[in-house]
C-alpha cells in the first residue's frame, strides 16, 4: 500500500503537534518511526489511521483520500494501544471478531492463527480468561496477533517491543521481517527502541517536534547516528 | 491539603460540565423547585387541608416523614455519587487511610440532596412547629429531622459501598423492602404511616428515648458506611471472572452483525455497570410494577398509565440505551480502524434495544394480566412505541454522546459516570410526549392508543432507513466522538 501525506498540519490551540509538508511511504517498506516523548508519533499514526482528523493537508491510501474513502480498513491492521482490545472478550473471541471483519470464517480464522503459533500459541491460551483479566505485556501480544493474522496489506504498530518478553521480541521481529518479504506488506512501526527498529526496518523516519528531522535508509551507521542525535537532543533539553 | 485540592476539583468540574443551554434549562429547573418547596413550607395547611381537612399540619407532615425520607433516599440512591472514586488517587500517598475516610465522608456532606430539603422543612418549623410547642420541642424536632437527612445519606453511601462488594445483598434488600411496602399499603396497614406519627410525635412532645433512638440509628449509618467504605478500598482491582466466560453462540452466517449482537449482550453479561442497567430494569418491569399496578389509585388517569407502560417495556431503552455508544468508548478506535460498517453497528444496537422491548413486554405481561387487564391494549401500545419510536429517540441522544465509561474498571453500583444531567433532561422529550398525547385525547384513549401503536410499528418498519440515518451522524461526528472518549476517559 503507498500512503502520501500532503501539507499535514495538527494543531492543538496554539500548539502545533504535527507539521509534514510531504511524506511517502511505498509498497512493502518496512519503517521505522522514532522520536522522543511528545515528538508526535502517536499523533501521527492517530492521523494515518483516521482516528484524528489534521487540522490541514490530506493523507492518500493508494491514492484514496482517507478522510472519505474507508476501504483501507479491510486491507490494514494496527495496534496501538489497549483502546484496540475490546476487553471483555476472551482472546479466541477477540480474535474471531477481528477474522470476521476481514471477512473470514471461524476455520479460516483458525487456520490462520496457527500460523502465528510460534508468537503466541493459541491451542494453548486459556479460553475462559477475559482480555482485561491479560498482564500488559500478554495483553500487547494479542493486539499485536490481531494486526497481524489477517495478513493485512497495511500494518501499523505502536511500541510494539515494549512490555513484550525478549523470545517474543525476537518472534515478532522474525515475523515482521517475513512479512515484509514474503508478503510486501507495508509497514509503520514506532518505537523507542532504536536497536529493533534499525536492526529489522529499512527506513527510518525521525520526528521531532512535530517535524521530521531524518527520513533514512538504514545502514551500518543508522543506530550511531540515531543515538547521535538523540544524545544531543537530551543535552539540548537539559540545558 | 485535601480540603482545597477538592475545592478545586469541584470549581474544575462545574467549569466544564454542560453548555450554556442545559445549564439553563437545569437552572430554571432549580429555581422553580426550590420555589414550590418553599411554598409548600410557608404555606403546608393550604395543601394540607385539601386533603385532611380534620388532622393538624404537623400531624400530617409527622406521619409522612419516614415515607419522605425513604423516597428521598432512592432519589439520593440513583444521583449520588459515591465518595470511594475520589478517594483512589490519594491511597499512595503518606495520609492514614481512617482519616481520608472520615475526610471523605464528611466531604460528601456536601451534596445538592442534602441541602434541597431544608427548603421545605426550614420554613415548615418556623411556621408551625416553633409556634404549636413549648421551648425545647421544637428544636428536638428539627434536630430529629436534621438526623433523618443525615442517616439516609450515610445508609446511602452504606449501601453502595457494600453492594460494591455484595450485589446480591442489594436484591435482597430491594425484594423485602418492596414486597412489605406492597403488603403495608395493600392490605392498609399503614404500618409505616403509624412508626413514623408515633417517633415523631413522640419528639414534639419532648420525649428523649425516641430522640435516642433515632440518634443512635443515625450514628449506625455513619458508622457502617465508614466502615465499608475503608473495606472498599482495599478491594479495589479488577477480578479474574471466569464464571462469567461462557460465550453466547451466534449462527455464523450472520456474519458481522452477528458478532454485533453478541459483543453487545456480552456487554451486557460481562460487565457490572451495563449488567446493573439491564437489572434495574427488569426490576422496575417486575417489582416495582406490581406495586403501581396492584395498589389501587397509585396512578392517577390513563395518562400517568402510559408512563407506567413506557418504562413497563421500554426501561432497559430508557436506562441503558442512552448510553449506547458510550458504553464502546474504550474500544471505540477498535472498531473505527476495523471493517466495521457503521450500519452494521447500528443495526445490531437498534435489534438489542427492540428485542429488550418484546423481552420486557413478556416479562411484565402477566402482571397486567393479573392486576389490571383494562391496560393490556396500552401495554400492547407501548410495546410498539417503545420498540419504534422510543428506540431511535434514545440513539439520536447516543450516537452524540462524547463521554467515555469505564464499564471494565468500575465496580461501583449504579455509579452514574458518564452519565450526566443532560440525560436525565431527556427523559422530558422521550417520555413526554406520549403522556401530554395520551392527556390530550383523555377522552378519546382507544383512539390514542392506536395513533401511538401504529407510529411505533411504522417506525419499527423503517427500521433500515433510521439505520442509514444515524450512521451516516456517526460518520460525521466520528472524530468528535473519539476525541471526547479520548478525553473524558483520561
Amino acid at each position: 500500500m503507498h500512503v502520501d501525506f500532503n501539507q499535514i498540519e495538527k494543531r492543538f490551540g496554539d500548539k502545533v503537534a504535527l507539521n509534514i509538508p510531504s511524506w511517502s511511504i511505498e509498497k512493502g517498506d518496512l519503517l521505522g518511526l522514532a522520536g522522543s516523548n511528545g515528538a508526535g508519533k502517536t499523533t501521527f499514526l492517530r492521523i494515518l489511521l483516521d482516528l484524528l482528523l489534521p487540522t490541514s493537508g490530506s493523507v492518500r491510501l493508494d491514492g484514496r483520500l482517507l478522510a472519505i474513502d474507508s476501504s483501507w480498513r479491510k486491507r490494514t491492521g494496527s495496534y496501538l494501544d489497549r483502546s484496540f482490545l475490546v476487553e471483555y472478550l476472551t482472546i479466541p473471541e477477540y480474535l474471531s471478531f477481528v477474522g470476521a471483519a476481514f471477512g473470514f470464517t471461524e476455520e479460516e480464522t483458525n487456520q490462520r492463527l496457527a500460523e502465528f503459533e510460534r508468537f503466541l500459541p493459541i491451542s494453548r491460551v486459556d479460553t475462559t480468561r477475559l482480555l482485561r483479566d491479560l498482564s500488559t505485556g500478554n495483553a500487547k501480544k494479542v493486539g499485536i496477533l490481531a494486526a497481524l493474522f489477517p495478513r493485512p496489506e497495511f500494518v501499523v504498530l505502536d511500541e510494539p517491543f515494549a512490555n513484550l518478553d525478549p523470545p517474543s521480541q525476537i518472534r515478532l521481529k522474525d515475523e515482521l521481517s517475513l512479512m515484509a518479504e514474503t508478503h510486501q506488506t507495508t509497514m509503520i512501526i514506532s518505537s523507542h527502541d532504536l536497536g529493533h527498529v534499525t536492526e529489522i526496518c529499512d527506513r527510518i523516519t525521525l520526528l521531532d517536534a512535530g517535524v521530521v528531522k531524518r527520513d533514512i535508509h538504514t545502514s551500518e551507521e543508522t543506530l550511531s547516528e540515531l543515538k547521535d542525535f538523540f544524545s544531543g537532543d537530551r543535552q539540548t533539553s537539559a540545558t | 491539603m485535601l480540603a482545597s485540592v477538592q475545592y478545586r476539583v469541584a470549581l474544575r468540574r462545574m467549569r466544564m460540565q454542560q453548555g450554556w443551554f442545559i445549564r439553563v434549562v437545569l437552572g430554571l429547573m432549580m429555581i422553580y423547585s426550590a420555589f414550590i418547596l418553599l411554598t409548600l413550607g410557608f404555606f403546608f395547611d393550604r395543601f394540607s387541608t385539601e386533603v385532611w381537612p380534620n388532622k393538624p399540619v404537623i400531624e400530617v407532615v409527622n406521619q409522612f416523614l419516614l415515607a419522605a425520607f425513604v423516597s428521598l433516599f432512592f432519589v439520593r440512591f440513583l444521583f449520588q455519587k459515591t465518595p470511594r472514586i475520589s478517594i483512589v488517587p490519594y491511597l499512595h500517598m503518606p495520609i492514614g487511610r481512617q482519616s481520608l475516610v472520615w475526610f471523605f465522608q464528611g466531604a460528601s456532606l456536601f451534596s445538592i440532596h442534602n441541602f434541597y430539603p431544608l427548603l421545605f422543612f426550614i420554613p415548615f418549623w418556623l411556621r408551625y412547629v416553633r409556634i404549636d410547642s413549648g421551648s425545647n420541642e421544637p428544636g428536638m424536632w428539627l434536630l430529629a429531622v436534621g438526623m433523618l437527612l443525615l442517616s439516609s445519606h450515610f445508609a446511602n453511601l452504606w449501601l453502595r459501598a457494600m453492594l460494591q462488594r455484595r450485589a446480591g445483598w442489594f436484591y435482597l434488600i430491594m425484594t423485602v423492602f418492596m414486597v412489605t411496602a406492597f403488603v403495608d399499603e395493600t392490605a392498609g396497614m399503614g404500618v409505616q404511616q403509624r412508626i413514623s406519627t408515633y417517633i415523631f410525635s413522640h419528639i414534639l412532645s419532648g420525649d428523649l428515648f425516641s430522640l435516642g433512638l433515632l440518634a443512635s440509628f443515625t450514628a449506625l449509618t455513619i458508622i457502617l458506611s465508614a466502615f465499608h467504605l475503608s473495606r472498599s478500598l482495599r478491594e479495589s482491582g479488577a477480578r479474574v471472572e471466569h464464571a462469567r466466560a461462557t460465550s453466547i453462540p451466534m449462527p455464523e452466517s450472520w456474519g458481522m452483525l452477528g458478532h454485533l449482537i453478541r459483543l453487545e449482550l456480552l456487554l451486557l453479561w460481562r460487565n457490572r455497570r451495563p449488567r446493573h442497567y439491564l437489572l434495574v430494569s427488569l426490576l422496575f418491569s417486575t417489582m416495582y410494577l406490581i406495586f403501581m399496578l396492584g395498589t389501587k389509585n397509585a396512578f392517577p388517569g390513563f395518562a400517568f398509565a402510559a408512563l407506567l407502560g413506557l418504562f413497563a417495556s421500554g426501561g432497559f431503552v430508557l436506562n441503558y440505551g442512552q448510553l449506547m455508544f458510550g458504553w464502546d468508548s474504550s474500544y471505540y478506535p477498535a472498531l473505527m480502524t476495523r471493517n466495521v460498517p457503521l450500519r452494521t453497528l447500528v443495526k445490531a444496537k437498534l435489534i438489542v434495544l427492540q428485542l429488550s422491548c418484546v423481552g420486557l413486554f413478556v416479562l411484565s405481561f402477566p402482571l397486567f394480566m393479573w392486576f389490571r387487564p383494562d391496560l393490556i391494549p396500552l401495554h400492547f401500545t407501548f410495546l410498539f412505541y417503545n420498540a419504534g419510536i422510543t428506540s431511535v429517540l434514545i440513539l439520536e441522544l447516543a450516537s452524540r454522546n462524547k463521554q467515555a465509561i469505564n464499564i471494565g474498571k468500575s465496580g461501583g453500583f449504579f455509579n452514574y459516570e458518564g452519565f450526566s444531567a443532560k440525560h436525565w433532561l431527556w427523559f422530558i422529550p422521550t417520555a413526554l410526549p406520549p403522556v401530554l398525547f395520551m392527556m390530550a385525547m383523555s377522552n378519546r384513549a382507544q383512539l390514542a392508543l392506536i395513533i401511538l401503536a401504529t407510529l411505533g410499528f411504522v417506525s419499527v418498519l423503517l427500521s433500515d432507513a433510521w439505520t442509514r440515518y444515524f450512521a451516516r451522524g456517526l460518520t460525521i461526528r466520528k472524530h468528535d466522538m473519539l476525541e471526547g472518549f479520548r478525553n473524558s476517559a483520561r
